[in-house]
This record gives structure tokens, C-alpha cells and sequence, in this order.
């Protein structure tokens, strides 16, 4: 790591920080020749010498960022930057004009704490180089590194005198927290895609708590999802038959194994379920149908399995010359004879069961006649050869329930059981005091449980003694206390004081953010005796909610929504541009970059290896898509990554993946979701009204590359401010192509070469994505920044006001003396002032500071 | 309370209620309801929404001729057979261009606030006015249907506007966007509820209504010591407590139905056309058994990235909406524009075919089928395409009407208020009305 890049030691308290504030032209010129001197890429741009005198202006501006690592001492007088401003920015940002709805006129860079939201502004835009815009004069980096650290500093300063925690509004749990509830709380696992409608996000997030409204219809949604619970975790015995079906993706390849499924299988589907009585259960099997009506495979002989919880409950053979002589004579009857074959109707127990259907595999010599073109076994709708392929399951039950069973969720409930009639108030309560301490979170008080036990008897009235439980728990699943998220002030803080939350509070806190769910025993027993605040045990307990797996929901809601991994479900690349795709590559993308994500968190690591990683984890399919020799089979093991541009995110399949469009690349997008999600400086919106563009994408009979299509675009002035930040950032990235194979040439072997060359920002000329990433890495505070205000947005469950940057600026410097662990961003989040502390709103819900993060983007 | 308001007959109603298992269509089902209100008279009294993203290609969507009788367009072919019930208007226009501002203003009529905040600021919908008209009496006020899950979606908002302005198209106030069901399975379950014996339901709608008071109770006395936008959410919470009540009252009223509950589809088909037949499937249901007099169907959602591989479309609509003049994009737009005029069609057929008092489930309703744009590539929001079917009281048919260039979208939203008796002289931002 450059020198310039270590920092000295902060005392964050008092903000009295030893730092390397660099004035003047001779020691820019330095850093630079260090910089070159440490730096192996040949290919990057600066290798001459640099002149001295060098006139810093063409400074590349991210390359200048680490001039600005601190925040800078405390000066006295405070600089003069008035008349940089009037000479840079002002023509522009002038009451008049308002360019960009900002304007610096009569604004004294002296005192930034009297307006921290334009401040803030001017500081995110001009530490990447993002202003002045490209093309109009730019101050010398000194100054404007000089302008920044200043600005910053006093910010800080500000923010350490006075501490603003920002909001801190009512959460509503989102779907995914509820679903995680009432795992904790039931031993139950629920699909709360299939109870709750999908919430609202806003700044990036599903939690955050303003984008999570109230509505009849939720509410209606709450108490058809608390009886459908409630039912399922007591083991109502009057559960009516329900169905259930599971679906394989039209796009999934059935010729090889799928990973969880029994060795020596292929294709099918694994499902998780949780039936709610032992009884007898209908397992129907269906196969997917050809564009002409018939059943893939019937050539050969094939055998389906089902299994139980690994077990064989059912084999049944087809195919061969019988079944496909009647498929020629009736395609539609022989196929549901088929399936009928198939399907079965077991006993089974309530509870959690895993099922699989699969077919089992077969000697590659059977298949000898068939010449398959492209890896995804079902491209061709109209194929009735090959192997068979299964669309969906359908498991309806109970019947002939024979009772609730042993569950999990029963064992969890049921801590008691009346002896008699006498008994059964005593249990109900206990019971029910049980189930309240966890999923009001500590919270619950005799009202409460009053309130359930009334509902209990209500039920008792006309069922048994697990009726009444069943209606106290239904009415449980709808209390405001357990799908809202509600911190009360100290009844005697005065408006505007700052207060620690209470340790139950902070107990919450700490488990939606860490686990997206409701805090376990250990943490609100902690809590509950008042000890959490104590440093020593607050750090304790954060080691320990990282190290459990319950943390994986970092990976699923946090890196899921930051790197919009969750958008590769709905991607369906196209078929004709990409006839090899197929599900399970899909799923391997996301496995892979799930798994690196896992990585750093559980091992710990810094956080600049997300960049730069030199490991992944394929399995075969993703492999051979990278064309990485030796690898066999559908389970993923970690490899070292020998290919310069494969590692980090950037390299990763799923991530080139979300940011293509489904038949081709899209460096606009590419470089959009670069600028939003790694250097924290989101472009701005288009303007509204834009002049149609002729896009044609052909020329003098000739068809033109992406890059001459996206120069026509950015002749074009009124897009060219903002293309000409995004889409070099793009074509640095356009040897891989919409699905993340790398390419030489678009549009196939006879296409144009593909030119990968551009200029980052303001910044250094670069050409491929091993440039791009060196650059983007420079600063390492640059995306360590980002990846910090991504995360803590995400904890808070809000959006981020200028009152909250000075806590990232400070959680990065310190995680910076930690190599960017992990651990630390968490750690520096969880002792925030925004996470520690809230604020007392006055009468009419007003905050000291003006929220101002819906002004930024 | 609600016990004690308990209708015995409804039990009685129900107990015919048999349990339908697995079974995906609902077609088959649906001579098993009745139609309510065979008054000799019906008036106009039910009204839908069908929105379409991405606007409708220009040149082809809009009738050669003006007035009576008119001509119709290729991609309008498909609805020839309902002419006697068609009213075209050309010319409105939004009030903005963009993605998310024409959505949101689509029944709106007025410019949604730019933020992406929770500040979010529309304007109340025309269905949801209609809603407070009509719908007081039956079970649910208004139903807000979609087909696109844009959980999906992240980073696919439009840039400085909130998520909320294209998630939805039904707005209760100016500040409460209404979510839109996107599985067949759930609204299913909403309309005639979790399978089970007619016992059972009863038992359960009485359960509920105690779970609501004693919500109710709990929920009130929550807001001391709470700053005042939290207890703005919390009142929200209350007030939808209230309205969830007096559902139950209504459905417990709604005794001279003979509901039998059609089998519930599985979930959300793979397949579009079959997914959007469902949903059209169930509000036709939903109105057949006056469960709704009101929806909003977003039939696609805007920024759409759907392919139709079964019509030979393997392009995202969204990027061929940006065509650049490119004609096979043009074309593959014609044919999609008309693909979906043919699953509208569907939808009409069902409902002329439904009798209901003097005539069909089509006479008495009014239908809006339309799109925020027109010219997808500048998303312009001149001259949107937008069409009326039914409501054979308060619109001739069988007519083009073009109002004068820059007429707002907002003065046909106003003629449709009045038509259903809603006492408003002006909408959002009307100038005007549109005489039907």
C-alpha cells in the first residue's frame, strides 16, 4: 500500500488527528513518483517522467484522493477558499443559475457547519473528481485536496461538539425479517414471499424503515399470514387439505446433478416443506411438455425417484419402445400415465421434511445418438429427444391427518401441558409469557399477556387447549409490538436531547442489523440486566452474532440489495444471444459471489479484497463458463484465481450479469452501477425530456460497435455531461460480455475487436478491467467509504443525512488502522452515534439538522 | 361486538362451501356464482383500470377516423367485436414525461412530488374516490392487481423519483401508495380465503374480528411518549384496523350470495398470458361475486424487462421501447402493443358474456385501458393512448373522440368521477372535462 495511504493515530473522541495534509505542488508531484514507482501495471498511463513544475490540474483526480485521507487538523484562521470557489464553482452554482439545484453563491466555505448538507454535497462530488465537470477549468489538486480536507475537518469538528444521532423512525419488520421471526421465535420456517406482500425500498434497502408503509390490505395480509402460522406451528388438527407446488425454472438444465440432490440423480428438484399433520400426502409429478404437446425422453428407459428425508419412497420406470410407441399414438394420455407413474401418495410426519424427484442418471452410453449444440438442456422448446425434464411438484395433504406429530415448532411451543382442567390457565400463561418475552423482544408487559390469555380463552371456549393457544398466538403475530420495530424517549428528555437508547433497544438493533431477525435469548437476557452498553460486552456479543450463521443475512439482504445479486432471479438472459445459458448457471453466479461475500465476513478479512480478492468458489458449471479447467461436479470448492481480471466482484458472473441488459452489455449501466454502488457518487438522474436520440445502430450499410453507437450518444451535449462519467467507467469493462464470459470481439469471432479503453473521471487514461480496478482501488477510502455508508444505511433501516457523515468518515479511519476488516466497519457502526443514541423530536417531529439525502441523488 | 352482530344465515350459506383442491383454471368455475343486483335497471356501477407500460406504438394504436363508427387501428383490431362499447380518446396528455411521474400521474391526474424519500406525494386516484362511491358495501373497496415482481428490480427505479411511483397505480391519499398482489394464489385466498369447511371459515372471520378489538385496544393506547410521525404511522396502522372490521361486517352481511369457492390456482404461473388470464380470471369473479366494484390492474409494470419468447419477442420491452427508429423494434412493438389489446379482450369477452341485472357485467362497467406514454423512445407524454369500454349509462360507444392537442389526462378522470356520481368539479389537475 502507498505510503501516502497509512494513516497516523486518530483519537476519533477529540478528533486530534496527525495527518499528512498535503500543500503545494512538490509534494503532489512526490506522491505521484511514488505512486509510479510502487505501481507494476505497465499499461497504465504516466509512465514518463513527470516534468517538474507539472501543472497538477491534470492531476487524474481519484489518484489525488489519497491526499485526502484525512480529515485535517484543526486550522486557525480557516483558509481562504472563497476565491477558489468563485473561480471553480460559482459560474456555474450561482443563485441564478442553480446548475444541479445548487448554488455556492454567498456560501462561506470558512464556516461548512453552518450549511452540512451543500458541504457534504460539494465534498462527495469533488474527492472523486466528479466536479468541475470534465472540460471546464480545474483548480490544482493541492488546492483542491486542501478545500476538501478542510471542509471535512470542520464538519467533524462540528459533528464531535455536537452530535446529531439523526432519526431514528418506527420499522416495520419487511417480510424477510418477519419470516426470520417467527423462525426464532417458532421453530418454524415459513415462505413469507407466499403471505406478505413485497415491501417498498428506498436508498437502495427493503428495511428501510420509511419505505415500509401500513395498509389495509398488510394488515389483511398479517392476519391471513398469523392464522396460516399459527395453524401450521400447533398442528391444528382441523388443517384442511392444502396444495403446494414447486416449480423447476423453465431454464434449468436436467441433464447433470443438482447440487443437493441424491448422488447418482439428475435434474429434478429438492423441497423444503413443512407439512402440518402426520397424515397421508399426494406427491404429483409433472413433466415438462414440448412446444407440441409431448413428453421429452420417452426413446429411452428412465426411472424417477422420490425420496423422504433421504430415503427411497418411491421409483417408478417409463420410457423405452412401449411408452413411446403410445406417445405416438396419444402424446397427451401417455404423458399423464407417465406421470401418474410418477407421483405417489405417501405417509409422512409433520414438520420439516426435504423431498427430492429426480431421475436417476444413466450410462453416458445410452444417449449416443444425441448431439446436443448448446449446454442448456431444454434451449430447444421443440425437442422431444434427450432426457426427460421435470416443470413442477405438487404436494397436497394432509389426508387421514393422524395427528399433529412431534414438530420442532410443538416442542418449542409447548413447554407445558396441563395435567387437568386447573392446570391449563397456569400453563397458557406460561406459555404465552414465553412466547412474548422473544417476540415482543423483551418488551411485553402484564397488559400484554393479559390481552393474549383473553384470546386464549376465546379459543378454549370452542376448541381444546391448543385451540386457545393457537388464536393467542395468531393474535400475537399481529401486535403492533412484534411487527413494529418502536423505541420510546425517556418521558423526562426534553426535545432535542440526546439519549442512549435502552439496552433492550439496542439489543434489537443489533439483531435486525447482524441477523435480520429478533435478538436470541443470550442477547436480550444481556440485555435485560443493563449490561449491553458496557463496551467489553457489547463487543463480545457482536463477535459472537458474526460468527453465528445467522449473520448469513448480511449476505442475502445486505450485499443482496448493495450489489443487486437479488436481481439475477428475474434476468432472463436472451435465449437466441445466449442459447448456452441455463438456471444453473444463474444459481452458480449467485453461489459464487454469495460464497466470496461469506468469505470476508466469516474469515474476517479486509473488505478491499471484495475488490481485489485473488479467490473464488465454482463448481463444474461455472468453471467450464470461465473456462477453468479440471473441475468436476455440481458442488463449489474455493480455487485460487490465477486471471488478473477475474478477481474481485468486478470478475464475478453475477455481478457483469445484473449490469448488462438480457441480450447485450450495457456500459451505461455498467458504469452507473459503479458509480452508485462502489464510489458513493450516483450521477444525476436524467433530465426530464430528453430530445429522442437516433440510436440507430447502423451506419453506411455497416453495423456499429457499442462504443460507436455510444459516441453518436455522447455528441450529443445535452447527455454528454453525464455519459462521459459513466460510460468510459463501462467500456473498461466490455470484454466480458452480458453473461460475464470474456470476449475479444463483439458480436461474435467475425465482430469488431473490442476497445476497452477509456478515461476514468477527470482521471487517468485506463484500457481493460484490470486498470479499472487498480484505479478504482487508489484510494481505498473511496470505496471503503461507500461500502460504509451502504452498510450503515442498511443498519439504520434510513436513508443518510449529511449530520451522518461525519460518523462514516470517522468508522473509515479507524477501520483503516484494522486493514478494513470486516469487522471493523460493523464494530465502528455499532458504536456510532447514529446506532448508540437517538434524539428526542419536538412536538412537530422536526430534527435539529434538515434531512437532506432525497436532495443528493 | 362482532360476534354478537354474527348472521346465523351466513353460516348456513356457507356450509355449502366445498374445498377445491390444485386446480389451476378458474373458468370452469365460474356458472357456480350468481350474479348479484338482477335489478331491472343497473346502473353504471363498477369500474377497472388496466394499465400498460411503455405507451402504445403512435401511427398504430390511435383510429384513422374521428366520431361515430370510426376506423379501427391494427393494434385496436382485436377489440372489434366490443365497438358498441368502445370510446377512444386521443390527444390527453400527462402533465411530465418520464417512467415513474406517468405512472403515478396515470390516474392521479396531478405531478408526483420528486423524491426518493419517504416523502413520496401523489395525488388520491380515481379508483380510490370510486372506491369510497361505490364500494362501501361490498367486502373489499377496491382490489389493486399486478403481474411483475419488482422485488427484482434493484437500481431499476426511475432515478430521483421513489420506488412507490411505479410500483403501484392506486394511491388512497395523496400519501398512501396501495400495494399491488402479484400471485393469482394470494388474491385467491383474499377473495374466498384459506381452503377449509364453511364451519371453519365462520369460526375464523369470528376470530378475527376478536383479534381486531383486542388490536384495536392495544394499538390505541401506544402513543404516549412516541414522537409525532411515529404515531402518524401507528394511527395509520389504527385506522386500517378499523377498515379491516368493517370488511368482516360487510362479507358477514353479504349473506345472499351463494359463494361455492372455485378451485384456488397454484401460484404465479411461469407463463405471462396464463398469469395475466388468472388475474383477469379473478376480477372478473371478484365482480361477478360483488366482492369489488373497483380494481386497478397493472397489467405491466413500467420499465418492464419482460420477454415474450411465445409471440417470437426476445428483446426486454423496456430496451426495444428505445428503438431508435429501428423498424424491426417498431414492428416487434406493434405486435406486442396488439398481443396485449388480445388478452384485454379476453377480459372484455368474459364480461359481456357475464349477465348481471339487464344486461352484462360489461354494461355496468367501466373500463380504462391505457398507458402513461405514447411515444416510448422520448417517453413522451403527449397524446397517450387511452380507451374506455362499457358503461353503457354514462358513454355512447362506438365512438373516437379527439379533445384539442394538451388536454390533460386529468379532465377524462374527472368525466369518469361524474360519471359515477362522485361530487368533484375538478381533478388533480383538470381543466376540463371530456364529454363521453
Amino acid at each position: 500500500m502507498p505510503l501516502w495511504t497509512r494513516y497516523a493515530p486518530v483519537d476519533n473522541e477529540t478528533l486530534k488527528i496527525h495527518t499528512i495534509v498535503l500543500v503545494g505542488n512538490l509534494r503532489v508531484n512526490d506522491q505521484i513518483g511514488l505512486w509510479r514507482s510502487t505501481h507494476k501495471y505497465e499499461k497504465l498511463p504516466y509512465t514518463a517522467p513527470m516534468p517538474i513544475g507539472f501543472d497538477a490540474r491534470f492531476l487524474p483526480a481519484l489518484f489525488t484522493l489519497g491526499l485526502l485521507c484525512e480529515a485535517g487538523r484543526a486550522q486557525n484562521p480557516p483558509p481562504d477558499f472563497a476565491p477558489l470557489l468563485n473561480r471553480y464553482c460559482v459560474t456555474c452554482h450561482n443563485d441564478k443559475l442553480e446548475t444541479g439545484d445548487l448554488s455556492l453563491e454567498n456560501r462561506d466555505p470558512a464556516r461548512p457547519a453552518s450549511a452540512p448538507d451543500i458541504w457534504e454535497k460539494v465534498i462527495r462530488k469533488l474527492r472523486v473528481g466528479m466536479m468541475p465537470p470534465q472540460g471546464a477549468p480545474q483548480p490544482d489538486a493541492a488546492s483542491r485536496a486542501a478545500l476538501v480536507s478542510w471542509l471535512q475537518a470542520d464538519l467533524d469538528r462540528a459533528a464531535a461538539r455536537k452530535p446529531n444521532p439523526g432519526r431514528w423512525p418506527v420499522h416495520r419488520l419487511n417480510r424477510t425479517e418477519y419470516a426470520n421471526a417467527i423462525r426464532d421465535v417458532l421453530a418454524l420456517e415459513v415462505d413469507s414471499t407466499s403471505l406478505l406482500p413485497p415491501d417498498d425500498s428506498a436508498f437502495g434497502f427493503d428495511n428501510n424503515a420509511d419505505a415500509l408503509g401500513v395498509s389495509p390490505v398488510l394488515l389483511e395480509r398479517y392476519i391471513s399470514a398469523a392464522g396460516t402460522i399459527a395453524a401450521l406451528a400447533v398442528g391444528d388438527p382441523h388443517t384442511a387439505p392444502g396444495s403446494e407446488t414447486f416449480r423447476v425454472r423453465q431454464d434449468a438444465s436436467q441433464d447433470v446433478h443438482m447440487e443437493g440432490l441424491p448422488l447418482g440423480t439428475i435434474g429434478g428438484i429438492l423441497i423444503k416443506t413443512t407439512l402440518p399433520l402426520d397424515g397421508e400426502y399426494t406427491v404429483n409429478v409433472k413433466f415438462s411438455i414440448n412446444n407440441l404437446g409431448a413428453m421429452r425422453g420417452l426413446e429411452f428407459p428412465h426411472t424417477c425417484e422420490t425420496t423422504v428425508d433421504g430415503e427411497r419412497v418411491h421409483i417408478a420406470n417409463f420410457g423405452g419402445d412401449r411408452d413411446f410407441k403410445a406417445s405416438l399414438a396419444n402424446i397427451t394420455t401417455t404423458a399423464q400415465e407417465i406421470e401418474a407413474r410418477c407421483s405417489a401418495r405417501l405417509q409422512m410426519k409433520a414438520g420439516p421434511r426435504r423431498l427430492t424427484v429426480a431421475f436417476l442418471g444413466e450410462s453416458a452410453a445410452q444417449n449416443t445418438m444425441r448431439l446436443q449444440p448448446f449446454i442448456r438442456s431444454s434451449e430447444d422448446t421443440f425437442d422431444s429427444l434427450g432426457h426427460p425434464h421435470l416443470d413442477r411438484v405438487e404436494i397436497t395433504g394432509p389426508f387421514n391427518p393422524a395427528g399433529p406429530g412431534d414438530t420442532p415448532s410443538r416442542r418449542q411451543i409447548f413447554i407445558c401441558h396441563p395435567a387437568g382442567d386447573a392446570d391449563e390457565q397456569a400453563c397458557a400463561r406460561k406459555i404465552l409469557s414465553r412466547l412474548i418475552w422473544r417476540a415482543y423482544r423483551g418488551k411485553g408487559d402484564q397488559k400484554d399477556l393479559d390481552r393474549l390469555t383473553a384470546l386464549y380463552a376465546e379459543g378454549r371456549s370452542h376448541g381444546t387447549f391448543e385451540t386457545g393457544i393457537e388464536v393467542a398466538l395468531e393474535r400475537m403475530l399481529v401486535s403492533s409490538r412484534f411487527v413494529f420495530r418502536i423505541e420510546r424517549d425517556p418521558p423526562d428528555a426534553a426535545p432535542g436531547a440526546i439519549v442512549p437508547v435502552s439496552g433492550l433497544d439496542l439489543a434489537s438493533r443489533l439483531s435486525f442489523f447482524l441477523w435480520s431477525t429478533i435478538p436470541d435469548e443470550e442477547l436480550l437476557q444481556v440485555a435485560s440486566q443493563g449490561n449491553l452498553h458496557e463496551p467489553g460486552v457489547l463487543d463480545r456479543q457482536v463477535r459472537r452474532m458474526l460468527a453465528d450463521r445467522k449473520s448469513d443475512a448480511l449476505i442475502d439482504n445486505f450485499a443482496g440489495q448493495w450489489l443487486y445479486l437479488r436481481n439475477l432471479r428475474t434476468q432472463i438472459p436472451n435465449s437466441v444471444e445466449f442459447p448456452d445459458f441455463d438456471d444453473n448457471l444463474r444459481q452458480a453466479f449467485q453461489q459464487e459471489t454469495e460464497l466470496f461475500f461469506a468469505s470476508v465476513i466469516h474469515e474476517d478479512r479486509g473488505v478491499l479484497d471484495l475488490m481485489n480478492g485473488d479467490y473464488t468458489f465454482v463448481n463444474e458449471r461455472l468453471a467450464r463458463h470461465y473456462g477453468i479447467p479440471g473441475i468436476y461436479g455440481s458442488e463449489f470448492r474455493r480455487i485460487t484465481v490465477t486471471e488478473e481480471a477475474r478477481k474481485g466482484l468486478l470478475g464475478k458472473g453475477a455481478i457483469l450479469m445484473v449490469t448488462s441488459h438480457t441480450d447485450r452489455t450495457s456500459p451505461v449501466v455498467r458504469g452507473k452501477w459503479i458509480l452508485d454502488n462502489l464510489l458513493g457518487t450516483p450521477p444525476p438522474p436524467m433530465p426530464a425530456n430528453v430530445p429522442p436520440l437516433d440510436e440507430s445502430n447502423q451506419k453506411d450499410g455497416r453495423v456499429l460497435t457499442m462504443r460507436e453507437r455510444m459516441e453518436a450518444h455522447r455528441a450529443n451535449p445535452y447527455c454528454a455531461t453525464c455519459h462521459k462519467i459513466m460510460d468510459p467507467i463501462g467500456f473498461a469493462m466490455e470484454n466480458f460480455d452480458a453473461i460475464g464470459s470474456w470476449r475479444t470481439k463483439e458480436g461474435g469471432t467475425g465482430g469488431a475487436p473490442i476497445d476497452a479503453s477509456g478515461q476514468l473521471l477527470a482521471g487517468p487514461n485506463i484500457n481493460g478491467p484490470v486498470d479499472l480496478r487498480h484505479a478504482l482501488l487508489k484510494n481505498p477510502e473511496i470505496f471503503v467509504g461507500t461500502m460504509t455508508e451502504k452498510l450503515i444505511a442498511y443498519a439504520l433501516g434510513r436513508g443518510l443525512d449529511a449530520s451522518d457523515m461525519p460518523a462514516v468518515r470517522s468508522i473509515v479511519r479507524q477501520a483503516g488502522r484494522d486493514d478494513y476488516r470486516f469487522s471493523s466497519l460493523v464494530f465502528g457502526i455499532v458504536h456510532s452515534t447514529p446506532f448508540q443514541m437517538r434524539i428526542k423530536t419536538n412536538e412537530e417531529g422536526t430534527l435539529p439538522a434538515a434531512r437532506t439525502a432525497s436532495s443528493r441523488h | 361486538m362482532f360476534v354478537t352482530k354474527k348472521s346465523l344465515s351466513r353460516r348456513t350459506v356457507l356450509r355449502c362451501a366445498g374445498v377445491a383442491l390444485g386446480l389451476p383454471m378458474l373458468d370452469s368455475m365460474a356458472p357456480a356464482f350468481q350474479a348479484l343486483g338482477k335489478t331491472s335497471a343497473a346502473p353504471l356501477r363498477r369500474f377497472g383500470a388496466v394499465f400498460i407500460a411503455l405507451g402504445e406504438r403512435p401511427g398504430y394504436w390511435t383510429p384513422k377516423t374521428e366520431g361515430d363508427n370510426f376506423g379501427f387501428s391494427p393494434i385496436l383490431k382485436p377489440l372489434e367485436p366490443y365497438r358498441k362499447s368502445l370510446t377512444v380518446v386521443s390527444e390527453l396528455c400527462d402533465p411530465v414525461d418520464g417512467h415513474a411521474v406517468t405512472v403515478a400521474a396515470w390516474l392521479s391526474g396531478s405531478v408526483p412530488k420528486r423524491t426518493v424519500a419517504e416523502d413520496v406525494h401523489a395525488g388520491t386516484t380515481i379508483d380510490q374516490m370510486l372506491a369510497k362511491q361505490i364500494g362501501q358495501d361490498t367486502v373489499f373497496p377496491s382490489l389493486e392487481l399486478a403481474t411483475e415482481d419488482f422485488t427484482g428490480y434493484i437500481g431499476g427505479c426511475d432515478p430521483a423519483y421513489a420506488c412507490a411511483y411505479m410500483n403501484t397505480l392506486s394511491w388512497k391519499t395523496p400519501t398512501e401508495p396501495l400495494p399491488m398482489e402479484i400471485n393469482p394464489r394470494i388474491v385467491f385466498e383474499r377473495l374466498f380465503g384459506r381452503p377449509g369447511t364453511a364451519e371453519q371459515r365462520v369460526a375464523r372471520m369470528r376470530t378475527d374480528a376478536s383479534i381486531l378489538d383486542s388490536l384495536q385496544d392495544e394499538v390505541s393506547g401506544l402513543e404516549s411518549g412516541l414522537g409525532p410521525k411515529d404515531k402518524d404511522r401507528l394511527n395509520d396502522y389504527l385506522e386500517n384496523i378499523r377498515e379491516i372490521e368493517q370488511r368482516i361486517q360487510r362479507a358477514e352481511k353479504q349473506s345472499a350470495l351463494a359463494v361455492r369457492v372455485p378451485g384456488a390456482p397454484i401460484g404465479i404461473p411461469e407463463s405471462f398470458e396464463e398469469h395475466v388470464a388468472l388475474q383477469f380470471d379473478l376480477l372478473a369473479l371478484a365482480f361477478e361475486a360483488d366482492l369489488t366494484r373497483v380494481f386497478t390492474f397493472m397489467m405491466t409494470r413500467d420499465v418492464s424487462q419482460r420477454v415474450y419468447p411465445n409471440i417470437g419477442i426476445t428483446e426486454p420491452h423496456h430496451s426495444m421501447s428505445h428503438h431508435g427508429g429501428d423498424p424491426a423494434k417498431i414492428a416487434n412493438l406493434v405486435k406486442l402493443n396488439t398481443y396485449h389489446v388480445e388478452l384485454f379482450g379476453k377480459f372484455l369477452k368474459k364480461l359481456s358474456e357475464t349477465p348481471d341485472g339487464d344486461g352484462s357485467l360489461l354494461d355496468h362497467s367501466m373500463i380504462l385501458y391505457g398507458s402513461g406514454m405514447s411515444e416510448s423512445n422520448s417517453h413522451s407524454r403527449l397524446d397517450i393512448p387511452t380507451l374506455l369500454c362499457g358503461g353503457t349509462a354514462a358513454m355512447k360507444g362506438n365512438r373516437h373522440i379527439k379533445m384539442p392537442k394538451d388536454t390533460p389526462l386529468a379532465n377524462l378522470m374527472l368525466s369518469i368521477g361524474q360519471s359515477f356520481g362522485v361530487e368533484i368539479d375538478k381533478f388533480g389537475i383538470s381543466t376540463g372535462k371530456v364529454d363521453l
